[in-house]
Protein backbone atom coordinates (compact mmCIF):
# COMPACT_ATOMS: atom_id res chain seq x y z
CA UNK A 1 0.00 0.00 0.00
CA UNK A 2 2.92 2.26 0.93
CA UNK A 3 5.28 1.00 -1.88
CA UNK A 4 2.29 2.14 -4.10
CA UNK A 5 2.47 5.71 -2.68
CA UNK A 6 6.00 6.04 -3.32
CA UNK A 7 6.24 5.44 -6.58
CA UNK A 8 8.98 7.16 -8.62
CA UNK A 9 5.97 9.11 -10.61
CA UNK A 10 4.02 10.02 -7.21
CA UNK A 11 7.43 11.55 -6.07
CA UNK A 12 8.11 13.47 -9.02
CA UNK A 13 4.67 14.93 -9.10
CA UNK A 14 4.89 16.42 -5.23
CA UNK A 15 8.16 17.84 -5.79
CA UNK A 16 6.68 19.76 -8.98
CA UNK A 17 4.23 21.16 -6.01
CA UNK A 18 7.23 21.66 -4.30
CA UNK A 19 8.90 23.53 -6.99
CA UNK A 20 5.98 25.96 -7.23
CA UNK A 21 5.63 26.52 -3.33
CA UNK A 22 9.59 27.33 -3.54
CA UNK A 23 8.80 29.70 -6.58
CA UNK A 24 5.99 31.57 -5.04
CA UNK A 25 7.64 31.88 -1.60
CA UNK A 26 10.96 32.87 -2.41
CA UNK A 27 9.63 35.06 -5.36
CA UNK A 28 7.19 36.75 -2.45
CA UNK A 29 9.94 37.06 0.15
CA UNK A 30 12.36 38.91 -2.61
CA UNK A 31 9.88 41.25 -4.05
CA UNK A 32 8.32 41.98 -0.49
CA UNK A 33 11.83 42.89 1.13
CA UNK A 34 12.49 45.33 -1.38
CA UNK A 35 8.98 46.88 -1.37
CA UNK A 36 8.47 46.53 2.29
CA UNK A 37 11.73 48.51 2.92
CA UNK A 38 10.86 50.86 1.19
CA UNK A 39 7.25 51.30 2.98
CA UNK A 40 8.71 51.38 6.34
CA UNK A 41 11.00 53.94 5.25
CA UNK A 42 8.31 55.92 3.96
CA UNK A 43 6.35 54.97 7.03
CA UNK A 44 8.88 56.45 9.06
CA UNK A 45 9.73 59.21 7.41
CA UNK A 46 9.59 62.71 8.63
CA UNK A 47 7.48 63.59 5.56
CA UNK A 48 3.59 63.30 7.02
CA UNK A 49 1.91 62.71 3.39
CA UNK A 50 4.36 60.20 2.73
CA UNK A 51 4.06 58.26 6.12
CA UNK A 52 0.43 58.50 5.89
CA UNK A 53 0.32 57.38 2.32
CA UNK A 54 2.34 54.58 3.68
CA UNK A 55 0.66 53.80 6.61
CA UNK A 56 -2.90 53.47 4.59
CA UNK A 57 -1.19 50.88 2.37
CA UNK A 58 -0.24 48.91 5.51
CA UNK A 59 -3.47 49.23 7.75
CA UNK A 60 -5.67 48.11 4.38
CA UNK A 61 -3.78 45.01 3.61
CA UNK A 62 -2.78 44.33 7.36
CA UNK A 63 -6.41 44.13 8.46
CA UNK A 64 -7.66 41.68 5.14
CA UNK A 65 -7.43 38.18 4.81
CA UNK A 66 -4.63 36.83 2.51
CA UNK A 67 -6.90 34.96 1.14
CA UNK A 68 -9.36 37.47 -0.26
CA UNK A 69 -5.64 38.64 -1.97
CA UNK A 70 -4.95 35.71 -3.43
CA UNK A 71 -8.72 34.99 -4.85
CA UNK A 72 -9.19 38.09 -6.10
CA UNK A 73 -5.72 39.12 -8.44
CA UNK A 74 -6.27 35.14 -9.24
CA UNK A 75 -9.96 36.24 -10.89
CA UNK A 76 -9.75 39.63 -11.70
CA UNK A 77 -7.03 39.93 -13.55
CA UNK A 78 -5.72 37.77 -16.31
CA UNK A 79 -1.77 36.90 -14.36
CA UNK A 80 -1.21 32.80 -14.64
CA UNK A 81 -1.79 30.70 -11.70
CA UNK A 82 1.56 31.05 -10.34
CA UNK A 83 2.84 34.87 -10.82
CA UNK A 84 -1.14 35.79 -9.44
CA UNK A 85 0.22 34.14 -6.51
CA UNK A 86 3.09 36.02 -6.42
CA UNK A 87 1.66 38.62 -6.65
CA UNK A 88 -1.41 38.35 -4.04
CA UNK A 89 1.19 37.39 -1.41
CA UNK A 90 3.49 40.59 -1.96
CA UNK A 91 0.67 43.03 -1.57
CA UNK A 92 0.10 41.27 1.60
CA UNK A 93 3.41 40.72 2.68
CA UNK A 94 5.07 43.75 2.29
CA UNK A 95 2.92 45.47 4.61
CA UNK A 96 3.53 42.81 7.49
CA UNK A 97 7.57 43.65 6.24
CA UNK A 98 6.74 47.28 6.21
CA UNK A 99 5.48 47.29 9.43
CA UNK A 100 8.35 45.22 10.81
CA UNK A 101 11.16 47.37 9.41
CA UNK A 102 9.37 50.65 11.22
CA UNK A 103 9.63 49.07 14.11
CA UNK A 104 13.46 48.54 13.30
CA UNK A 105 14.13 51.94 12.54
CA UNK A 106 12.00 52.89 15.60
CA UNK A 107 14.41 50.93 17.71
CA UNK A 108 17.78 53.10 16.62
CA UNK A 109 18.09 55.53 18.71
CA UNK A 110 17.83 59.26 18.21
CA UNK A 111 21.79 59.04 19.11
CA UNK A 112 22.83 57.79 16.10
CA UNK A 113 20.98 60.13 14.24
CA UNK A 114 22.36 63.22 15.57
CA UNK A 115 26.20 61.84 15.84
CA UNK A 116 25.73 61.73 11.93
CA UNK A 117 24.38 64.96 11.61
CA UNK A 118 27.08 66.60 13.80
CA UNK A 119 29.72 64.57 10.95
CA UNK A 120 27.83 66.14 8.28
CA UNK A 121 26.25 63.25 6.70
CA UNK A 122 22.44 64.14 5.12
CA UNK A 123 19.25 61.84 6.13
CA UNK A 124 19.68 59.08 3.25
CA UNK A 125 23.44 58.69 4.21
CA UNK A 126 22.65 58.39 7.54
CA UNK A 127 20.11 56.17 6.76
CA UNK A 128 22.08 53.52 4.30
CA UNK A 129 25.07 53.49 6.42
CA UNK A 130 23.84 54.29 10.49
CA UNK A 131 20.35 53.22 10.44
CA UNK A 132 19.20 50.99 8.42
CA UNK A 133 22.21 48.08 8.80
CA UNK A 134 21.49 48.15 12.76
CA UNK A 135 18.04 48.28 12.21
CA UNK A 136 18.34 45.19 9.78
CA UNK A 137 20.07 43.21 12.63
CA UNK A 138 17.69 43.91 15.25
CA UNK A 139 14.98 42.85 13.40
CA UNK A 140 16.83 39.59 11.60
CA UNK A 141 14.56 37.72 13.95
CA UNK A 142 10.76 38.93 13.09
CA UNK A 143 11.67 38.72 9.79
CA UNK A 144 12.74 35.61 9.58
CA UNK A 145 9.57 34.06 11.10
CA UNK A 146 7.66 36.13 9.09
CA UNK A 147 9.27 34.46 5.72
CA UNK A 148 8.72 31.07 7.11
CA UNK A 149 5.16 32.13 7.15
CA UNK A 150 5.55 33.08 3.73
CA UNK A 151 6.40 29.39 2.78
CA UNK A 152 3.26 27.72 4.72
CA UNK A 153 0.76 29.99 3.18
CA UNK A 154 1.83 29.60 -0.39
CA UNK A 155 -0.68 26.49 0.72
CA UNK A 156 -3.63 28.98 0.30
CA UNK A 157 -3.07 29.29 -3.28
CA UNK A 158 -4.49 25.85 -3.93
CA UNK A 159 -7.62 27.68 -3.49
CA UNK A 160 -7.50 29.11 -6.56
CA UNK A 161 -6.70 25.52 -8.46
CA UNK A 162 -2.85 26.54 -8.39
CA UNK A 163 -1.22 22.88 -8.06
CA UNK A 164 1.70 23.36 -5.19
CA UNK A 165 2.46 21.39 -3.09
CA UNK A 166 -0.40 20.54 -0.80
CA UNK A 167 -2.68 21.16 -3.62
CA UNK A 168 -0.94 17.99 -5.34
CA UNK A 169 -0.74 15.74 -1.92
CA UNK A 170 -4.47 16.57 -2.08
CA UNK A 171 -4.85 15.19 -5.46
CA UNK A 172 -2.48 12.03 -4.72
CA UNK A 173 -5.14 11.03 -1.92
CA UNK A 174 -7.94 11.34 -4.67
CA UNK A 175 -5.66 8.16 -6.14
CA UNK A 176 -4.65 6.63 -3.10
CA UNK A 177 -7.30 7.59 -0.49
CA UNK A 178 -6.95 4.84 2.42
CA UNK A 179 -6.13 5.88 5.70
CA UNK A 180 -2.87 5.01 5.66
CA UNK A 181 -2.11 6.35 2.54
CA UNK A 182 -3.84 9.65 3.39
CA UNK A 183 -2.18 9.71 6.96
CA UNK A 184 1.14 9.26 5.16
CA UNK A 185 0.81 11.70 2.55
CA UNK A 186 -0.03 14.31 5.09
CA UNK A 187 3.30 13.67 7.10
CA UNK A 188 5.16 13.46 4.00
CA UNK A 189 4.19 16.82 3.15
CA UNK A 190 3.98 18.27 6.82
CA UNK A 191 8.13 17.31 6.46
CA UNK A 192 8.65 18.63 3.14
CA UNK A 193 7.34 22.16 4.54
CA UNK A 194 9.72 21.60 7.93
CA UNK A 195 12.25 20.76 6.07
CA UNK A 196 13.22 24.71 4.25
CA UNK A 197 11.60 26.24 7.54
CA UNK A 198 13.46 24.41 10.35
CA UNK A 199 16.98 25.88 7.91
CA UNK A 200 15.57 29.21 7.66
CA UNK A 201 14.93 29.60 11.56
CA UNK A 202 18.77 28.03 12.16
CA UNK A 203 20.05 30.21 9.77
CA UNK A 204 18.15 33.14 11.60
CA UNK A 205 20.07 31.83 14.76
CA UNK A 206 23.39 31.47 13.33
CA UNK A 207 23.49 35.24 11.72
CA UNK A 208 22.85 36.53 15.63
CA UNK A 209 24.87 34.72 17.23
CA UNK A 210 27.54 35.97 14.85
CA UNK A 211 26.57 39.34 15.07
CA UNK A 212 26.99 38.75 19.15
CA UNK A 213 30.35 37.31 18.18
CA UNK B 1 34.52 81.66 15.21
CA UNK B 2 31.23 80.98 16.46
CA UNK B 3 28.79 83.91 17.38
CA UNK B 4 25.10 83.24 18.35
CA UNK B 5 22.86 86.56 18.28
CA UNK B 6 19.76 86.99 20.07
CA UNK B 7 19.08 83.27 20.06
CA UNK B 8 15.40 82.24 21.59
CA UNK B 9 14.83 78.59 21.56
CA UNK B 10 10.90 76.84 22.66
CA UNK B 11 9.92 73.59 23.55
CA UNK B 12 6.34 74.13 23.29
CA UNK B 13 5.52 76.23 26.08
CA UNK B 14 9.06 75.93 27.85
CA UNK B 15 11.34 78.75 26.87
CA UNK B 16 14.44 77.17 27.05
CA UNK B 17 16.92 79.47 25.55
CA UNK B 18 16.46 83.54 26.21
CA UNK B 19 17.86 85.80 24.28
CA UNK B 20 21.52 84.15 24.13
CA UNK B 21 24.58 86.32 23.45
CA UNK B 22 27.69 84.73 22.93
CA UNK B 23 30.86 84.35 21.07
CA UNK B 24 33.80 82.77 20.45
CA UNK B 25 36.88 83.57 19.31
CA UNK B 26 39.44 81.13 17.08
CA UNK B 27 41.50 79.19 18.93
CA UNK B 28 39.50 80.28 22.64
CA UNK B 29 38.26 77.75 25.15
CA UNK B 30 35.20 77.80 26.73
CA UNK B 31 33.44 76.07 29.42
CA UNK B 32 29.90 76.60 30.03
CA UNK B 33 28.42 75.51 33.47
CA UNK B 34 25.11 75.51 35.48
CA UNK B 35 22.75 73.23 36.92
CA UNK B 36 20.48 71.21 35.27
CA UNK B 37 17.70 72.60 33.42
CA UNK B 38 19.61 76.04 32.45
CA UNK B 39 19.78 75.09 28.84
CA UNK B 40 23.64 74.43 28.30
CA UNK B 41 23.42 71.19 26.16
CA UNK B 42 20.30 73.06 24.29
CA UNK B 43 23.00 76.26 24.11
CA UNK B 44 26.01 74.07 22.62
CA UNK B 45 23.49 71.75 20.23
CA UNK B 46 22.43 75.46 18.93
CA UNK B 47 26.32 75.81 17.70
CA UNK B 48 25.96 73.04 15.07
CA UNK B 49 22.60 73.28 15.05
CA UNK B 50 21.48 69.94 16.20
CA UNK B 51 18.60 72.43 17.75
CA UNK B 52 17.38 74.88 15.45
CA UNK B 53 16.90 78.05 17.28
CA UNK B 54 13.12 79.34 17.50
CA UNK B 55 14.86 82.88 16.33
CA UNK B 56 18.30 84.32 16.52
CA UNK B 57 21.50 83.90 14.35
CA UNK B 58 24.23 81.44 14.32
CA UNK B 59 27.16 82.37 13.15
CA UNK B 60 30.24 79.82 12.77
CA UNK B 61 33.42 80.64 10.60
CA UNK B 62 31.99 83.58 8.77
CA UNK B 63 28.60 81.84 7.82
CA UNK B 64 25.12 81.97 8.94
CA UNK B 65 24.35 78.85 9.44
CA UNK B 66 20.63 79.89 10.09
CA UNK B 67 20.19 81.58 7.15
CA UNK B 68 17.76 79.87 4.35
CA UNK B 69 19.42 77.21 2.35
CA UNK B 70 22.54 78.00 4.47
CA UNK B 71 25.39 74.74 3.67
CA UNK B 72 24.86 73.47 7.18
CA UNK B 73 26.25 70.02 6.43
CA UNK B 74 29.13 71.68 4.87
CA UNK B 75 29.87 73.84 7.88
CA UNK B 76 28.47 70.41 10.35
CA UNK B 77 31.86 68.52 8.94
CA UNK B 78 34.33 71.70 10.09
CA UNK B 79 32.93 71.22 13.60
CA UNK B 80 33.56 68.21 15.98
CA UNK B 81 31.10 66.78 18.77
CA UNK B 82 31.10 64.61 21.33
CA UNK B 83 28.03 63.15 23.46
CA UNK B 84 27.80 62.51 26.91
CA UNK B 85 26.35 58.89 25.53
CA UNK B 86 29.23 58.54 23.18
CA UNK B 87 26.98 57.88 20.02
CA UNK B 88 29.79 55.80 18.31
CA UNK B 89 28.34 53.20 15.75
CA UNK B 90 28.08 50.15 16.69
CA UNK B 91 27.85 47.79 13.64
CA UNK B 92 31.23 48.88 12.67
CA UNK B 93 34.90 48.83 14.16
CA UNK B 94 36.60 51.33 16.09
CA UNK B 95 38.16 52.43 12.94
CA UNK B 96 35.14 52.40 10.98
CA UNK B 97 34.23 54.54 13.12
CA UNK B 98 36.64 57.25 12.68
CA UNK B 99 36.66 56.61 8.90
CA UNK B 100 32.83 56.66 7.71
CA UNK B 101 32.62 60.28 7.68
CA UNK B 102 35.47 61.25 6.00
CA UNK B 103 34.83 58.53 3.15
CA UNK B 104 31.32 59.32 3.07
CA UNK B 105 31.35 62.99 3.33
CA UNK B 106 34.69 64.59 2.96
CA UNK B 107 35.26 62.10 -0.27
CA UNK B 108 39.00 61.16 1.58
CA UNK B 109 40.19 57.96 0.51
CA UNK B 110 39.76 55.51 2.85
CA UNK B 111 43.55 54.38 3.16
CA UNK B 112 44.35 57.91 3.80
CA UNK B 113 41.36 58.10 6.48
CA UNK B 114 42.72 54.87 7.73
CA UNK B 115 46.26 56.23 8.65
CA UNK B 116 45.29 59.52 9.94
CA UNK B 117 42.41 57.59 12.01
CA UNK B 118 44.96 55.68 13.35
CA UNK B 119 47.21 58.47 14.72
CA UNK B 120 44.25 59.79 16.55
CA UNK B 121 43.86 56.74 18.05
CA UNK B 122 47.31 56.25 19.16
CA UNK B 123 46.85 60.12 20.50
CA UNK B 124 44.20 58.94 22.85
CA UNK B 125 45.75 55.23 23.53
CA UNK B 126 43.64 53.21 21.79
CA UNK B 127 46.05 52.01 18.72
CA UNK B 128 45.27 48.28 19.74
CA UNK B 129 41.81 48.67 20.05
CA UNK B 130 41.55 49.91 15.98
CA UNK B 131 39.75 46.68 15.09
CA UNK B 132 37.36 46.02 18.29
CA UNK B 133 33.80 46.92 18.28
CA UNK B 134 32.60 49.63 20.65
CA UNK B 135 30.58 47.17 22.91
CA UNK B 136 33.76 45.64 24.02
CA UNK B 137 35.18 48.78 25.03
CA UNK B 138 34.80 50.34 28.32
CA UNK B 139 33.19 53.58 29.02
CA UNK B 140 36.21 55.29 29.12
CA UNK B 141 37.29 53.89 26.21
CA UNK B 142 34.43 54.70 24.15
CA UNK B 143 34.25 58.20 24.87
CA UNK B 144 38.40 58.30 23.87
CA UNK B 145 37.05 56.80 20.25
CA UNK B 146 34.31 59.16 19.96
CA UNK B 147 36.93 62.08 20.31
CA UNK B 148 39.06 60.51 17.68
CA UNK B 149 36.36 60.31 15.64
CA UNK B 150 35.83 63.31 15.76
CA UNK B 151 39.31 64.78 14.88
CA UNK B 152 39.18 62.64 12.59
CA UNK B 153 37.34 65.05 10.37
CA UNK B 154 39.70 67.71 11.03
CA UNK B 155 37.48 69.91 12.66
CA UNK B 156 38.12 73.90 13.32
CA UNK B 157 35.86 73.40 16.57
CA UNK B 158 35.49 70.58 18.84
CA UNK B 159 32.13 70.68 21.54
CA UNK B 160 31.79 68.60 23.88
CA UNK B 161 28.80 68.28 25.76
CA UNK B 162 28.73 66.64 29.13
CA UNK B 163 31.52 64.29 27.99
CA UNK B 164 32.50 63.26 31.34
CA UNK B 165 29.35 62.76 33.10
CA UNK B 166 27.89 59.11 31.64
CA UNK B 167 31.10 57.54 33.06
CA UNK B 168 32.55 55.67 36.07
CA UNK B 169 34.48 57.80 37.89
CA UNK B 170 37.83 55.76 37.69
CA UNK B 171 37.10 56.74 33.82
CA UNK B 172 36.43 60.32 33.90
CA UNK B 173 39.95 60.91 34.56
CA UNK B 174 41.44 59.24 30.80
CA UNK B 175 38.88 60.86 29.30
CA UNK B 176 40.04 64.40 30.66
CA UNK B 177 43.68 64.25 30.26
CA UNK B 178 42.81 63.88 26.05
CA UNK B 179 40.78 66.81 26.44
CA UNK B 180 43.71 68.74 28.06
CA UNK B 181 45.85 67.33 25.70
CA UNK B 182 44.06 68.54 22.79
CA UNK B 183 43.22 71.87 24.17
CA UNK B 184 47.20 72.39 24.19
CA UNK B 185 46.70 72.42 20.56
CA UNK B 186 44.87 75.20 19.77
CA UNK B 187 41.51 73.84 18.47
CA UNK B 188 38.43 75.82 19.15
CA UNK B 189 36.92 73.98 21.97
CA UNK B 190 33.00 74.36 23.42
CA UNK B 191 32.54 72.40 26.45
CA UNK B 192 29.55 71.60 28.81
CA UNK B 193 30.62 70.23 31.99
CA UNK B 194 30.63 69.39 35.64
CA UNK B 195 34.59 69.10 36.11
CA UNK B 196 35.83 72.02 37.92
CA UNK B 197 39.06 70.80 38.06
CA UNK B 198 38.84 71.15 33.74
CA UNK B 199 37.43 74.31 34.00
CA UNK B 200 40.29 75.76 35.89
CA UNK B 201 42.53 74.23 33.83
CA UNK B 202 42.22 74.88 30.31
CA UNK B 203 39.22 77.28 30.18
CA UNK B 204 40.22 80.96 28.94
CA UNK B 205 36.57 81.72 29.80
CA UNK B 206 34.03 80.30 32.04
CA UNK B 207 30.27 80.53 31.32
CA UNK B 208 27.50 80.27 33.67
CA UNK B 209 24.00 79.59 32.92
CA UNK B 210 20.92 80.19 34.54
CA UNK B 211 17.25 79.34 33.55
CA UNK B 212 18.19 79.63 30.03
CA UNK B 213 20.43 82.52 30.65
CA UNK B 214 23.87 83.76 30.55
CA UNK B 215 24.20 84.86 34.07
CA UNK B 216 28.27 85.86 34.69
CA UNK B 217 31.09 85.62 32.20
CA UNK B 218 34.43 85.28 33.42
CA UNK B 219 38.32 84.20 33.37
CA UNK B 220 38.15 81.18 35.49
CA UNK B 221 40.49 82.25 38.43
CA UNK B 222 37.57 85.04 38.52
CA UNK B 223 34.80 83.47 38.53
CA UNK B 224 35.99 80.66 40.84
CA UNK B 225 37.24 82.73 43.35
CA UNK B 226 35.26 86.00 43.07
CA UNK B 227 31.60 84.72 41.70
CA UNK B 228 29.59 88.34 41.43
CA UNK B 229 26.06 86.59 40.90
CA UNK B 230 24.22 85.26 43.95
CA UNK B 231 23.26 81.68 41.60
CA UNK B 232 26.75 81.45 40.74
CA UNK B 233 27.97 82.13 44.70
CA UNK B 234 24.98 79.43 45.70
CA UNK B 235 25.96 76.44 42.65
CA UNK B 236 29.96 76.84 42.87
CA UNK B 237 29.12 76.35 47.03
CA UNK B 238 27.01 73.25 46.18
CA UNK B 239 29.69 72.34 44.01
CA UNK B 240 32.61 72.59 46.49
CA UNK B 241 31.55 70.98 50.04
Amino acid sequence: MIKDLFKAENLMFLMQGLAVTLTIAVATILLSIMIGTILGIARHSRNKALSRMSGVYIESVRNVPMLLFILAVRFMTPLNAVVSGIVAMTIFTSAVIAEIVRAGLNSIGQGQWEAAKSQGLNHVTTLVHIVLPQALRNITPALVSQFITVVKDTSFVWAVGTEELTGRAIILMGKHNNPVQVFTLFGLVAAIYFIPNYVLSHMAHWRQRKILH
Amino acid sequence: MIALKGIDKHFGHHHVLKNIHFHVKSGEKVVIIGPSGSGKSTLIRCINLLEKPSSGEVHVDGIEITAHKAPVTKVRQSIGMVFQQFNLYPHKTVLENLTLAPVLVKGVRKEEAEETGMKYLERVGLKDKAHAYPAHLSGGQQQRVAIARALNMHPKIMLFDEPTSALDPEMIQEVLDVMVDLAHDGITMVVVTHEMGFAKQVADRVIFMDEGKIIEEAKPEDFFNHPKNERARLFLSKIFR
